[in-house]
């Protein structure tokens, strides 16, 4: 067979430009790229199909080992075990990890990873590394999910016998915008072009429509609408969606989403039963990663166990003197993690709330992602939902790379003769955007959960007398603190007329498409009119490139008082 | 230059406002115009604005329909124009789209919206059919049946023939319609046909909500136990006539004043309205529509006397 080698491109730009300007010529592929786990799946024609590597598995772990001079990644490299993804050489959890800064709490979480993570904490990316022949060979996140989009992409090839290029793939509901176009880059690095980025429970929610609609279709009844809350929860990120669904149309209400997931769970029972973990660990030499690995897999394997059982043995030895055996139980397990049981109850009432739905309207409650066998998190779910049962019908492993399959054959503008595709998902943004203005208040000129496409606009108005020109800083999140929000961008706007403060008329728009591309735009009008002064400016965001605490510092530094880090209290109505 | 660089917000946005910016695709300055002033904005476009920018045509659906009928046509549209289907040019027809659906779907955007259109809507018809309103099967029609109630002699002859069109009112003793088209065509005629004191009639879809909110019996005032009862107009297509004169009168009026009031808004206060104040100022204007009410009711109490 003609084999195409594949090398990763220059990390130099996103694709830009429009991204759904035509009927695309090929069907998308769709991939769930996960924090532990990654799985591809394609429209065949009449039915969606996952792609199984060589080894005829459908589910394949994300990690990049560099053992050799050849970087290869769980799709095709054969595990001789477990412990050889922890001996250092292999780079894994990287959606944990990626466009995250060194500041941030889950990088420096992630230094208990038998790999390199190390901070210097000043708003940088963090420094990445692999042990390759004792020696901390250095890597950025963006590079190892390039890497790894590269195997799925040639096996993808080699059994659809084309090119691959189009692809839709899901992401978790927390993402910034700035950690999408870190995912758009490593794409773009891997030679494919991303169709969409879709929230992973709102991939389901696609696949719960399709389902939902072929029920009608079978049952020839009413096609009323459903309510379903959608639970996904893996190894780095739990999210939540509320669908409505009616004649194939999943209407997304609200979604909410956090970085918690399988991860925290592990380390807080590693924590637990080994409370000096991170100071015995910390020198990274080969014996402290190889115990560390020993830790990981054995606590690993006690989690998984622990969702069948209500007590296991672990017993580890760690080679340095130090040796864990006892007993865990399932309810101590429960209490170790209680903050994130906690965490994902809140999210799913914060859900409710946002969709202004009961949880006795919800139709169905879906619980899918890696987490989904563990017994207080099915509780929880149902508690919350009022459910008695858990929806049944779909693989709690395939539902997310289902849907986005689904998703990549509607948006190539695949049409199904049986109506299997007449779907449609109507998504919502998942952070408010918006300015800091008011001093130093986060103004939100887009609601979060408002629906794609959107557009909205403000008037704001000068500070000073004969302000001739204005910063626009442009925010994401729906922190009131504006530092505590992602910093997109920001550019100045010129050619105010000198006027007493409070007269000149600064109109900034924002504008979401649904492929989820952000426009703000802004300029000067004269007053009374529509008109503007000079030309407006059109800036698509993200502009900020790696971390951002410091460009708004330098902000600070530049232009003095008026960047000052204040908090907000007004916040937009709705 | 100057040293401060930042800006504050005066102005609070209203869904009513839109884009004052170039929009990104050229093909979309149709829509552009057709939204590039709002209510709140008071300017002479606004008649205009309120024939070619209506929510309610934009959605296909009728000015009473309820949120289930806006929701599936909403979701109709989606399936058609939404940029994953239809492609990028598609983008700014599902703006405005949701723009609608989203005023359309809460009550107190909506009846803003209504009131700022000119639009009367009676939603509490459309649930209690007791009250006399008839709902609508299948798409709207420029005719619709009326059944003057003061001729009918209540023979049956039409909920005979047409059963699913014609109801009998037993408190009444007369025939009413319950649903517009309920029957087919032939049916319809033929009851229409065998009325003996030809009290159907095919009216205009707009005069029928006035029609049948002003035939229905309304309570009299009397003194002591003399004069009290139940009256409605003798003639109601006269009152109808007559309702909507008062109507369109109350409605210029009603647009000067609201016009007046944005433009000291704007133009005074730099606060965003708060949701309470927002809620106070639905509240108000659905008092003011009911005060509206009255006033017609007392005037056409005075008609009937003379």
């Amino acid at each position: 067979m003609e084999e195409q080698a594949y090398t990763v491109a220059s990390d130099s730009d996103t694709p830009g430009g429009e991204k759904s300007s035509s009927t695309f010529p090929e069907t998308a592929i769709g991939i769930d790229i996960g924090t532990s786990h990654c799985s591809m799946a394609v429209w065949n024609g009449s039915q969606v199909e996952l792609l199984r590597n060589t080894r005829n598995q459908k589910l394949m772990r994300s990690y990049v080992t560099f053992k050799d001079d050849i970087p290869s990644g769980g799709v095709t490299n054969q595990l001789s075990q477990e412990y050889e993804i922890l001996s250092g050489a292999a780079i894994f959890n990287i959606v944990r990890l990626i466009g995250r800064v060194d500041t941030d709490p889950i990088v420096h979480a992630s230094k208990t990873l038998p790999f390199l993570v190390q901070t210097l904490d000043i708003g940088v990316r963090p420094f990445i590394a692999a042990l390759v022949n004792n020696t901390w060979r250095s890597t950025t996140p963006e590079e190892v999910l390039a890497i790894y989009l590269v195997e799925l992409r040639t096996m993808a090839e080699i059994q659809l016998k084309r090119v691959v290029r189009n692809v839709v793939l899901t992401i978790p509901v927390a993402f910034s915008r700035f950690q999408l176009t870190r995912v758009e880059r490593a794409c773009a690095m891997a030679g494919l072009h991303v169709l969409r980025l879709m929230p992973e429970p709102t991939a389901v929610a696609l696949l719960y429509a399709q389902q939902q609609q072929q029920n009608v279709h079978d049952n020839m009844g009413s096609g009323s609408e459903k309510i379903a809350l959608i639970f996904n929860m893996g190894a780095g990120y739990c999210d939540v969606a509320i669908t409505a669904t009616a004649g194939g149309v999943s209407q997304i209400k609200a979604v909410s989403g956090s970085t918690i997931g399988g991860e925290d769970m592990l380390q807080n029972l590693m924590h637990h039963l080994l409370p000096n973990m991170d100071s015995l660990f910390s020198s990274h030499g080969v014996n402290e990663i190889k115990s560390m690995g020993l830790l990981r897999v054995s606590i690993q394997d006690a989690i998984h166990k622990l969702s069948s059982e209500t007590s296991v043995q672990v017993d580890v030895d760690l080679g340095n003197g130090s040796k864990i055996s006892r007993v865990v139980q399932r309810e101590e397990f429960e209490e170790v993690n209680k903050n994130v049981f906690e965490k994902c109850e809140i999210l799913i009432q914060q859900c409710l709330k946002d969709a202004k739905v009961e949880a006795e309207d919800v139709d169905d409650a879906i619980l899918v992602g890696g987490c989904s066998n563990i017994p207080r998190i099915r509780n929880l779910v149902m508690g919350t939902c009022k459910k008695e049962r858990i929806y049944t019908e779909m693989n709690p492993w395939e539902a997310a790379v289902v849907g986005a399959a689904l998703e990549g054959a509607i948006a190539s503008g695949v049409s199904d003769p049986f109506g299997t595709l007449d779907l449609l998902t109507i998504q919502v943004t998942p952070l408010s955007v918006g300015i800091r203005a008011d001093g130093n208040t986060f103004v939100p000129i887009i609601n979060r959960n408002t629906t794609m496409p959107s557009r909205k606009d403000l008037i704001f108005t000068t500070v000073h007398d004969n302000q001739t020109e204005a910063l626009i800083v442009v925010y994401e999140g729906d922190e009131q603190l504006v530092e505590k929000n992602h910093l997109l961008g920001y550019f100045k706007i010129t050619g105010i007329p000198p006027a007493p403060k409070g007269v000149p008329e600064i109109n900034v728009g924002m504008d979401i498409d649904t492929s989820n591309v952000l426009r703000v735009f802004a300029g000067v009008l004269v007053p009374g009119t529509q008109n503007p002064v000079t030309p407006f400016m059109e800036v698509r965001m993200p502009t900020v490139e790696d971390g951002h605490g410091w460009c708004a510092e330098a902000l600070l530094r530049k232009y003095g008082s008026s960047l000052d880090l204040i908090m907000v209290q007004k916040k937009m109505q709705q | 230059m100057v040293s401060g660089v930042s800006i504050h917000r005066i102005i609070a946005p209203t869904h009513f406002q839109h884009q004052h910016f170039h929009p990104p695709n050229p093909t979309s300055r149709r829509w552009k115009q057709k939204s590039t002033s709002g209510i709140r904005c008071c300017k002479k476009v606004e008649e205009r604005l309120r024939t070619e920018k209506n929510y309610y045509k934009l959605l296909g659906v009728s000015v009473d329909s309820t949120n289930k009928e806006i929701k599936e046509a909403y979701r109709k549209l989606q399936k058609k124009y939404h940029p994953d289907i239809a492609g990028q040019k598609g983008h700014e027809y599902t703006l405005v789209l949701n723009e609608a659906y989203k005023v359309l779907m809460r009550e107190d955007l909506r009846r803003e919206y209504d009131a700022s259109i000119g639009q009367l809507r009676f939603s509490f018809g459309r649930n209690i059919p007791d009250l006399g309103f008839s709902t609508w099967n299948g798409p709207f029609r420029p005719q619709a049946l009326f059944v003057d109630e003061n001729a009918c002699i209540g023979c049956r002859e039409c909920v005979h023939n047409a059963s699913n069109t014609f109801m009998m009112d037993e408190a009444l003793g007369c025939a009413r319609v319950k649903v517009q088209y309920g029957d087919d065509d032939t049916k319809i005629e033929v009851s229409v046909d065998s009325c003996p004191v030809n009290c159907i009639h095919w009216v205009e879809k707009e005069e029928l909500q006035v029609l049948e909110l002003l035939i229905r019996p309304q309570p009299k005032q009397g003194h002591g136990i003399f004069g009290q009862g139940w009256e409605r107009p003798k003639n109601v297509f006269m009152a109808a006539k007559a309702f909507n004169k008062q109507q369109k009168h109350e409605g210029m009026h009603h647009q000067r004043n609201g016009n007046n009031s944005h433009r000291i808004r704007s133009s005074t206060t730099g606060e965003e309205e708060t949701p309470a104040q927002a809620e106070a100022r639905a509240s108000a204007s659905i008092k003011l529509q009911m005060e509206k009410f009255s006033g017609i009711w007392s005037w056409v109490n005075e008609f009937l006397r003379h």
